[in-house]
């Protein structure tokens, strides 16, 4: 404790010359916002040594060590990776860049605060990080040339960082959920801003203003063609695009039905089958076309017998049927002289 | 009393129900019922309307949908298209290729021979009739020289037979009308005078894109491109003569001609049939711009700006022939700007705009063409843009119909950015956009789908909580995609950070099964993992049957190479493994 103590005034010893050796000597808790707003004040006015930074590097190192957390090797170097690769990859800005140099060393004074005050170290040291990255956010101006070299020695220091962290072993990822947490919610309120700034460039903005509204709403009057070749094997194209083997068997049931090999649900009996049109009293009563035989006699019975059997027939056509009673009527009219010998009368 | 004139209303209200029915049965049935009073009511007011609802006509295959719709994906089974014998299930990208190739050819082959002889097929005791089932007719039936014999090959598609007959014709003396000669124009001009291919659509496809995208990463080198596109345009071909025989064109000859040229990579001279065409006073349709605008943007040796100015060129003059842009326009235009990587960005935008002002919606390939340019082969010289962000914020919650070709791209495309960005959020917000109503289909064929899933899936073992990440392993493998080994190495770094090293013999089980038995760069990684740090003696003991498990895969492995491979790393950490487990004898 002591060790660490010696070295975080050692730090503060050798960064600036506004410190006051009281600031360092009095709790610490009261001293962490005079030592934010003397460091920002340190920030504005007077450039960042590099000495200071590499002496920071190794108050870092040191208190890295102390620690009770151990961050693995792997761990690190990927988180070092992920937020050097997101540091590059976002809009420089000036508060984050800020956030990352300022935080080796106030994450040292977070850490003496947090063994001195001896609760639960781990969470007092986030809440005070988090306090400290939301005076970075509100301070805003930042010169060029300090967020440049702060970039250099950001990479220099978490460099050093991943370099000394070799050999760890057991893990603890608490620590470093924590720490990564505290700049994704960093980075995610900074797209936001950014995001509100994009949107206004992606959807408004210049057009190349040679096609009007009006004008390509007018619908210019169509003649139909058919749809030649290259629309036909278009269209065949962009069916394609949706086909995915099928999930499931009603899927597959549904492709059968649409190709036509399926029955449709719910099941209909007569799918597919017309009949004609006829209905169901053109089946059945066939007298009407009994009208040119003889109304009574022999003849007139057999055709009686010839329409009930017929009426009764499901697999005739109407067509078939009428046929039917037509061959029965040419017939008979063929075989005239023998009915008359046999003295049947046919009217 | 009271009681028999209610029966009395009862029963003209009901006549035509009860019939001769007496009055007491209408008696005994309504008093029997408790409502008394309430029907009492009723008698009174009179008799209602009664509003017959207008009859529902359901598709035809509502109930299928229905029912489909009730089922989900089940986590544990292999993909419906592979239940078939279990033995056969796939266990590996590779095999699932080429189940599914086989299946596919299996289908092929036997619509082949049924359409090869079709003598033998000609009884059909389906009742209705299900013509997709009886054999197709691919030879012309007409036999003699006329035009209904020339649009009969024409339909058939058969390029050389209908050259052939319009020959013929023109040799006969007969005139053939303009619309049959344009329709054989139109064959001519999309098949690029060969006969149209015979292929598997699959591996057609799969040919063409790969061709696709090779020549566009070669785009300074056309010379290339043009070889691997492999159907050129040669000049004096068919079409070309058919079209200079033809006694009259109309626009749609000069169109087709176009957009024949410009597919097969004649952009030259479609660039001069255009200027014919306006020399002759006729018009274009907005399929020919959009060819004008691939040949111009295609075209070599010229700058950027240069080309950006063609188009514009040509944009102004489709406004002045009053053609109205569609959204392939568009499309087209985003697709060319891609290839002008930092110059494209601006243009690009107000292209964007200038389609929304106009009221066209942009599709998903829209989207994907804009990503693949402000995202462009991953260089973050000067920070990368967030407008994939924009873009995300856009389409959340909306559900998309097939409009283009490239539709299927973009989810491949948004899943790559992501993981590029690392972040975790976006990539949920793609994945609950494939999610919504059928936008799953949009995620194309299977090396894209693969593709989405491992990087996403890397990601997550990247970013996320190890419990997220092994609930996500669960779910996605095997039932989704079939992991690579880099994916699989992915998880047990996440594994690894999150000191949850028990998982490990599962995995290596789950590995095996996925045909990554003889990785050895996963091999080592499993081995090297257990072998770093003492742990709990029953672990102990697990890693050492898996370490046991892996030296008899190296062993057999060396059954099948002339030349064992043993790293030392594997070694070591194999005697390590054995020590700590009290297996002193096999160390």
């Amino acid at each position: 404790m002591t060790g660490t103590k010696n070295n975080v005034q050692r730090n503060f010893g050798t960064n600036s010359v506004n410190y006051s050796k009281k600031d360092e000597q009095s709790a610490p808790t009261h001293g962490i916002s005079k030592e934010t707003e003397s460091q920002e004040s340190v920030k504005e006015n007077t450039k960042k040594d590099l000495l200071d930074i590499i002496k920071g590097m190794k108050i870092e190192l040191s208190t890295v060590n102390v620690q009770t957390t151990k961050p693995s090797s792997r761990r690190q170097r990927k988180s070092v990776e992920a937020t050097i690769g997101s540091l590059q990859k976002t809009l420089e800005d000036a508060p984050k860049k800020r956030t990352k140099s300022v935080s080796p060393e106030l994450e040292a004074a977070a850490s003496a605060v947090a063994d001195f005050l001896r609760f639960d170290k781990q969470t007092t040291k986030s809440e005070l990080l988090r306090q400290l990255q939301q005076h970075e956010e509100v301070s805003k101006t930042q010169k060029d040339g300090e967020r440049t070299k702060i970039s250099v020695s950001n990479i220099i220091s978490d460099m050093k960082v991943a370099k000394s962290a070799t050999g760890r072993v057991s893990t603890r990822p608490v620590h470093q959920i924590q720490f990564d947490e505290g700049t994704d919610s960093l980075m995610g309120q900074k797209t936001d801003d950014l995001k509100k700034s994009l949107r206004k460039n992606m959807l408004k903005g210049k057009r190349l203003n040679i096609f009007y509204l009006k004008t390509v709403t007018e619908e210019a009057p169509k003649t139909e063609t058919a749809p030649s070749l290259w629309d036909v094997e278009f269209a065949k194209q962009l069916a394609m695009v949706n086909e995915q083997p099928l999930q499931n068997g009603f899927a597959e049931m549904i492709q059968w039905t649409k190709e036509g090999k399926l029955w449709e649900f719910p099941i209909d009996n007569e799918a597919g089958f017309d009949d004609d049109g006829s209905e169901f009293h053109e089946h059945v009563f066939l007298d009407k076309h009994l009208k040119d035989f003889p109304k009574q006699g022999p003849i007139r019975h057999f055709m009686e017998l010839v329409t009930c059997g017929l009426s009764k027939n499901p697999y005739l056509s109407v067509k078939q049927k009428i046929e039917h009673i037509e061959w029965f009527r040419n017939y008979f009219n063929e075989k005239q002289d023998i009915l008359k010998e046999s003295g049947i009368r046919l009217n | 009393r009271w009681l028999r004139f209610r029966c009395k209303v009862c029963l003209t209200l009901t006549g035509q129900r009860a019939g001769p029915c007496g009055q007491a049965p209408n008696c005994r049935f309504y008093s029997g019922s408790a409502t008394v009073p309430k029907v009492e009511r009723a008698n009174v007011t009179g008799i209602e309307e009664v509003v017959i609802p207008r009859k529902k006509t359901w598709d035809k295959v509502a109930v299928l949908q229905a029912l489909a719709s009730t089922v989900n994906r089940d986590t544990t089974a292999a993909p419906y298209a592979f239940q078939d014998d279990p033995y056969l299930i796939p266990t590996s990208s590779l095999e699932s290729r080429s189940f599914l190739l086989a299946k596919k050819s299996g289908e092929n082959a036997a619509k082949y021979i049924i359409n090869s002889h079709p003598k033998y097929f000609q009884k059909d005791i389906a009742e209705p009739h299900i013509p997709c089932l009886m054999p197709e007719y691919f030879e012309p039936q007409i036999e003699d020289i006329s035009e209904a014999a020339l649009r009969e090959r024409i339909k058939l598609k058969k390029v050389k037979a209908s050259v052939d007959m319009f020959d013929q014709l023109l040799q006969a003396g007969t005139t053939v009308s303009l619309e049959t000669s344009n329709s054989l124009l139109d064959l001519l001009c999309y098949y690029g005078d060969k006969e149209p291919s015979t292929d598997n659509h699959f591996q057609q496809s799969e040919k063409s894109e790969e061709l696709e995208e090779a020549a566009e990463e070669n785009n300074e080198k056309p010379k290339k491109a043009n070889h691997q596109f492999g159907n050129l345009w040669r000049p004096e071909n068919n079409a070309e003569r058919i079209f200079a025989l033809m006694p009259e064109k109309n626009s749609h000859s000069y169109c087709t001609m176009i957009r024949g040229m410009v597919k097969h990579r004649a952009l030259v001279q479609a660039l001069n049939l255009y200027t014919e065409l306006l020399n002759n006073k006729l018009h274009a349709d907005v399929y020919t711009f959009n060819a004008l605008i691939e040949a111009t943007a295609l075209s070599a040796h010229e700058k950027p700006e240069d080309k950006w100015n063609n188009i514009l060129e040509l944009l102004k003059q489709m406004a002045a022939q009053k053609v109205k842009p569609n959204l392939q326009t568009f499309n087209t235009i985003l697709k060319c700007l891609r290839r002008f990587h930092a110059f494209g960005k601006v243009p690009a935008l107000q292209t964007f705009r200038e389609m929304k002002a106009i009221g066209i919606e942009p599709s998903l390939a829209t989207y994907h063409y804009l990503i693949q340019l402000f995202y462009h082969h991953e260089n973050h010289s000067k920070g990368s843009s967030l407008i994939i962000y924009d873009i995300m914020n856009e389409l959340t919650g909306r559900k998309f119909s097939p409009r283009d070709p490239d539709d299927d791209m973009f989810f491949q495309s948004a899943m790559r950015v992501c993981s590029f960005l690392r972040d975790l959020e976006l990539a949920y917000q793609v994945h609950g956009l494939l999610n919504t109503g059928d936008n799953w289909k949009f995620i194309g064929p299977d090396h894209r789908r693969n593709f989405y899933y491992s990087k996403f899936f890397s990601l997550l073992c990247l970013m996320e909580q190890i419990d997220v990440t092994l609930k996500w392993y669960k779910d996605l493998i095997p039932s989704v995609f079939f992991p690579r080994s880099q994916t699989l190495i992915d998880l047990l770094q996440a594994l690894d950070v999150a000191n949850r090293l028990e998982v490990i013999p599962q995995i290596w089980k789950d590995s095996k099964e996925y045909g990554h038995t003889f990785r050895s760069d996963l091999k080592e990684e499993i081995l090297m993992l257990m072998a770093r740090d003492q742990h709990p003696p029953e672990l102990q003991v697990a890693f050492a049957n898996c370490a046991a498990d892996i030296k008899s895969t190296y062993e057999s492995q060396d059954g099948r190479q002339a030349a064992p491979e043993w790293p030392a790393n594997s070694l070591n950490s194999i005697a390590v493994l054995f020590l700590r487990a009290g297996r002193t004898q096999e160390a």
